[in-house]
Parts: structure tokens; C-alpha cells; sequence
């Protein structure tokens, strides 16, 4: 599949490459590290180490903030795992037309990607206009209000993380799956393995690299999650938390100018934790070769 | 298994299917005016950003697959790792540097970062890093072409179906992106810089919301849901359209065997 032809040094390589580095460096290297300096100092630009960091913690929406991204996560994850996994080994045993149609369904609000399904969503939280309308009665909920309690957050989020992300994953394993040798499911029913065995105990197993990358790449998106409890919080009138997730805080933070420093030190925290799970992946999954 | 599956699939297209059918009883007199305007910067940024996505991108990509230089799997694992990186972690070191150079309500505050598309250099890079690019670009050398004339007689022309893809993904991207916009233009109240989904927002979230507690919380949208289910088709359409367009310059199985 790669060449392992040797490549000729040259020099003009450098050229190709100048105007995506100058790119590189001036919106990715650049803001990155201007947002670390500004963590690590005061307004007045006095070097304070970690205190920025230390304060942010004090701040008094700081750990419900990570304490609600936390559940979300939770919940999030594992019905992702449990769903995608399950939904993608289910349709990999259907013939093929009839899987395609079913991918299909599942991946279509996946193109209404971001905060259109989310204001999609609002529209489905709310009784009297959703068509899950009798679903949010039989929960006792009258109004929107009802449906977006605090408590129920953590939930909500989850599902419409779940529903608009569910299938492109599902495409995705649906091509790892795609990747098993004939040869071996073959043997497999050669050997009386009926089609739960071969999923437990085969298909999955071959799998485990794409479920680790789905789950540490949900992980790292969803820890930065803001657009979606943003959105909730302006349907509310404000009435909703606006610093519901770490993001929102250090947006919220932000956008004061004298607490500058301390939205710069969360969103170091924030990064820290993207950068940890890209590193993961890119190290220890084997989906990316590294190694030349 | 088929009622579970019956079950899901009505879970996912449910929305769907409301949002079509709402969107077809719209009366676009009301919005027609903001709308055109949204389009308008929606199109403006998704276009230049792609635009640049793929002019650095491209060569980028071809440099580190066919070339030898000092420094060249460094950046190849950097760019692997900003690529792995979710974008919403860089919303604020951005918002703070358009700040910092005054850029704050200026389209370029949302160009310049939607050009920056490291899994456009990947996706380069592994589109040239094959065998059949190599005996290619070495007949070539040897028969005295320079770099630049490789680049733009053979490699480029070649390049279409990983061209196609990489717009494809970009405007996808960029198109629906909620955050950085917000964060750039919403907060600043730059209303004549909104892209299409802010649009909505400002739609949906115009309407006064009635009560003081959350317990009577409705939404009143300035426009009916009619207005607001067809604005989100609308995000839906491009993409579909962009789709089509790249399906047709990716050929149907031709840009697969390139990546075997």
C-alpha cells in the first residue's frame, strides 16, 4: 500500500510546505502558546506561575462546571459504545442493501451536523410542538422549561450528542468491520459459530482499535463541548446556567476582562486534555502509522 | 433484532421527517431579507476557507509524501496531532489573538482559521504516498523535469479526486460551524457578519421567553417553525449539494484503489 521507494533529498520541499507551516504556526502554534502565556501571568503581565489555575478552581461555577461535563460524559459514552457497537454489528449481518438503508437512516442527521440539530432538538423538547409530543406528556413535562430542568441536562445533551453523531461512527465501523477477511467469518460458520458468537467473539475483538478511537475521540470532543448547553441557555432566556460546561465558563470569563488570565488558565486545562486524548490515539491505537 | 432496528431508525429520521414537513408550509417574505445576507457571509467564509484549505494543503501534503527534507516527519506527526485535536479547544486561543490584532469583527476572523485544515495535509499526504506516484514522479526527474514542473504537470492534475475530498470535508466543517462564529461576531453584536447558523439562532431565540422560573418556559421564536425548520434544511442542502458534485470528480471506485 506505501512505497517504501527513498525519497531524494530536496531541497524544494521547503517551498511546498511554507505557505500550510506559515498557517500552522501563525492560527494553531501561535494562539496556542499565547493563550498558555496568558495563563501564566497577570493582566499586568507579571509572571505568576499556576495561580491563575489555582484561582479559576475557586471560582464558584468551576466544579459543578467539570462535575457536569463529567456525567454527560458518563452517560454519553457508553451509550455510544454500547449503541454504535451494537447497532453496526447488527446491520453488518443484514445483506447488504438492506444495511445500506438502515446507514443511511441512522447518518442523516449527521449531515445536520452542530447547532442545527440542537435547535432541531429544541423544537422536539418542546410539548405541544414536538412530535415525541406524547413521550414528554406521559413524563409529566408542560412546557419547555419542564424538559430542560437542570437535572435533565446532563441527559438531553447526551441524547442529541447520540443522535447526531451516532452515524457517522457507524459508518466508520461499519468500514472496520468491512476490513475482516472472509476467510475468517467463513471459518468461523464452518465451525458452528452461530451469529452472536461471531459477533462477540470475532468481529469484535478485530474491531477494538476503531471502538478505542471513537471512544477517545468522543471523549476529547465532547470535554469541550459549548455550542449545545450555549444554545439552551439562550432558549431560556439565560435562565439556564450559561456556564454550564468548562467551555461556557471560560468563555463567560472571557468576555470580562479582568478575569482574562483565568479564562485563559481553564481553557489550558481544556486543551491539556485534547491534546492528551490526540496523542493517545495517535501513539497507542495503531490507526495512524507514526513510524517513518 | 429488526423491531430494535425498526426502533432506532424511527428515532434517527423522526426529526427528520417533522423538519421536512414543516419546512414545507414556509412563507420566506418575513425572513427573505436577513436570509440573503446570511447565505451570503455563510458562502463568503466556507469558500475562501476552503479555497485556502486546499492551496496550502495540496502542496503540503505532496511535499512530505515525495520529498526528503530535515524536519519532515516532525511536522507530518504535528499535523497528524492538531488534526486529532477537537476544534472547539482552539475557540478561545483564537478568539484572544483576533482580539489581540484587532480582527475581532472582520470576516477574516473566520477565514483565516477555516483555512487551517491539517487532515487536508493528511489526507494529501496519504492520496501521494504510493507506489504508483513514485515510479511517476521518478520517471519524470530523471527525465528532467524540476520540482515545480512536476508539481504542476503531473502531480496536480492528478490530484483531483483528494482535491474534491478535501473542499468536501472543509465546507462541511465550516458550513455548520456554531462556536467560533458565536464567539467571534455574536458576543460583539456584528449582525451584518452572521453566518447561516447564527442566523437561526437570532431567529429562534428573538422572541421573548414567557415566565421568570423554568417551569413555564416556552419557546417563541420570531418567526414560526415553519421559517426556522426550512432555515435548517438549508444548512442541510449545500452539503447534499456539495456531495454530489464531489462524487461526480471522485469517480466511483477510482479514489479508492488509489488509497490501496
Amino acid at each position: 500500500m506505501k512505497s517504501r521507494s527513498p525519497l531524494r533529498p530536496r531541497k524544494s520541499g521547503y517551498l511546498f510546505i511554507a505557505p500550510y507551516v506559515v498557517l500552522l504556526g501563525a492560527i494553531g502554534i501561535y494562539p496556542a502558546g499565547y493563550v498558555v502565556y496568558m495563563a501564566l501571568t497577570s493582566l499586568s503581565a507579571h509572571f505568576t506561575g499556576l495561580s491563575n489555575f489555582i484561582d479559576a478552581t475557586h471560582n464558584a461555577e468551576f466544579v459543578p462546571a467539570f462535575e457536569n461535563i463529567i456525567k454527560f460524559l458518563g452517560i454519553w459514552l457508553t451509550t455510544l459504545v454500547v449503541f454504535v457497537v451494537g447497532l453496526s454489528l447488527m446491520l453488518h449481518s443484514l445483506h447488504g442493501r438492506v444495511g445500506a438503508a438502515f446507514r443511511f437512516v441512522l447518518y442523516l442527521p449527521a449531515a445536520l451536523a452542530g447547532s442545527a440539530s440542537v435547535m432541531l432538538w429544541l423544537f422536539m423538547l418542546q410539548p405541544g410542538k414536538s412530535p415525541w409530543g406524547f413521550v414528554l406528556s406521559w413524563l409529566g413535562y408542560h412546557s419547555l422549561g419542564d424538559s430542560l430542568a437542570p437535572a435533565h441536562l446532563p441527559v438531553i445533551f447526551a441524547l442529541i450528542a447520540f443522535w447526531s453523531g451516532a452515524g457517522s461512527w457507524i459508518v466508520v465501523m461499519h468500514g472496520a468491520l468491512a476490513t475482516i477477511p472472509d476467510e475468517v467469518l467463513e471459518s468461523a460458520r464452518l465451525d458452528g459459530a452461530g451469529a452472536w458468537r461471531t459477533a462477540v467473539h470475532i468481529k469484535l475483538p478485530l474491531i477494538k482499535k476503531w471502538i478505542a478511537y471513537m471512544v477517545i475521540g468522543a471523549f476529547a470532543a465532547g470535554s469541550q463541548l459549548f455550542a449545545e448547553p450555549q444554545l439552551i441557555s439562550e432558549a431560556t432566556g439565560g435562565l439556564a446556567n450559561q456556564a454550564w460546561s468548562p467551555n461556557q465558563l471560560a468563555i463567560f470569563l472571557a468576555f470580562h476582562y479582568d478575569y482574562f488570565n483565568y479564562a485563559a488558565a481553564i481553557s489550558v486545562d481544556l486543551l491539556v486534555v485534547a491534546v492528551i486524548c490526540a496523542a493517545v490515539i495517535l501513539l497507542r491505537t495503531g490507526l495512524f502509522d507514526v513510524g517513518h | 433484532m429488526y423491531v430494535l432496528l425498526a426502533v432506532f431508525a424511527a428515532f434517527f429520521a423522526l426529526p427528520i421527517i417533522w423538519l421536512v414537513f414543516e419546512a414545507i408550509g414556509v412563507h420566506l417574505a418575513p425572513i427573505a431579507h436577513n436570509l440573503g445576507l446570511w447565505l451570503f457571509n455563510s458562502t463568503l467564509y466556507s469558500a475562501a476557507g476552503a479555497a485556502i484549505a486546499l492551496a496550502t494543503g495540496i502542496p503540503a501534503g505532496y511535499a512530505i509524501a515525495t520529498h526528503e527534507f530535515p524536519g519532515r516527519r516532525v511536522l507530518l506527526i504535528l499535523t497528524m496531532l492538531v488534526m486529532l485535536i477537537p476544534t472547539s479547544a482552539l475557540v478561545l486561543p483564537l478568539f484572544l489573538e483576533a482580539n489581540e490584532v484587532h480582527q475581532l469583527t472582520s470576516p477574516f476572523a473566520l477565514i483565516v482559521p477555516y483555512g487551517l485544515y491539517p487532515f487536508g495535509v493528511y489526507l494529501s499526504y496519504l492520496y501521494f504516498h504510493t507506489e504508483r506516484f513514485h515510479v511517476l514522479l521518478q520517471t519524470a526527474r530523471t527525465d528532467g523535469c524540476n520540482e515545480w514542473q512536476v508539481f504542476r504537470h503531473i502531480a496536480l492534475p492528478l490530484a483531483k479526486p483528494v482535491a474534491a475530498l478535501i473542499v468536501f470535508l472543509n465546507i462541511v466543517a465550516s458550513w455548520t460551524n456554531f462556536f467560533l462564529p458565536w464567539v467571534m461576531y455574536w458576543s460583539t453584536d456584528t449582525t451584518n457578519r452572521y453566518p447561516l447558523p447564527l442566523g437561526i439562532a437570532l431567529q429562534l431565540f428573538g422572541g421573548e421567553t414567557s415566565g421568570e422560573y423554568l417551569g413555564v418556559v416556552q419557546l417563541h421564536t420570531t418567526s414560526p417553525p415553519s421559517a426556522i425548520a426550512f432555515l435548517l434544511l438549508a444548512t442541510l442542502a449545500p452539503v447534499v449539494v456539495v456531495l454530489v458534485l464531489a462524487r461526480r470528480w471522485i469517480g466511483s471506485g477510482q479514489f479508492q484503489s488509489v488509497f490501496r
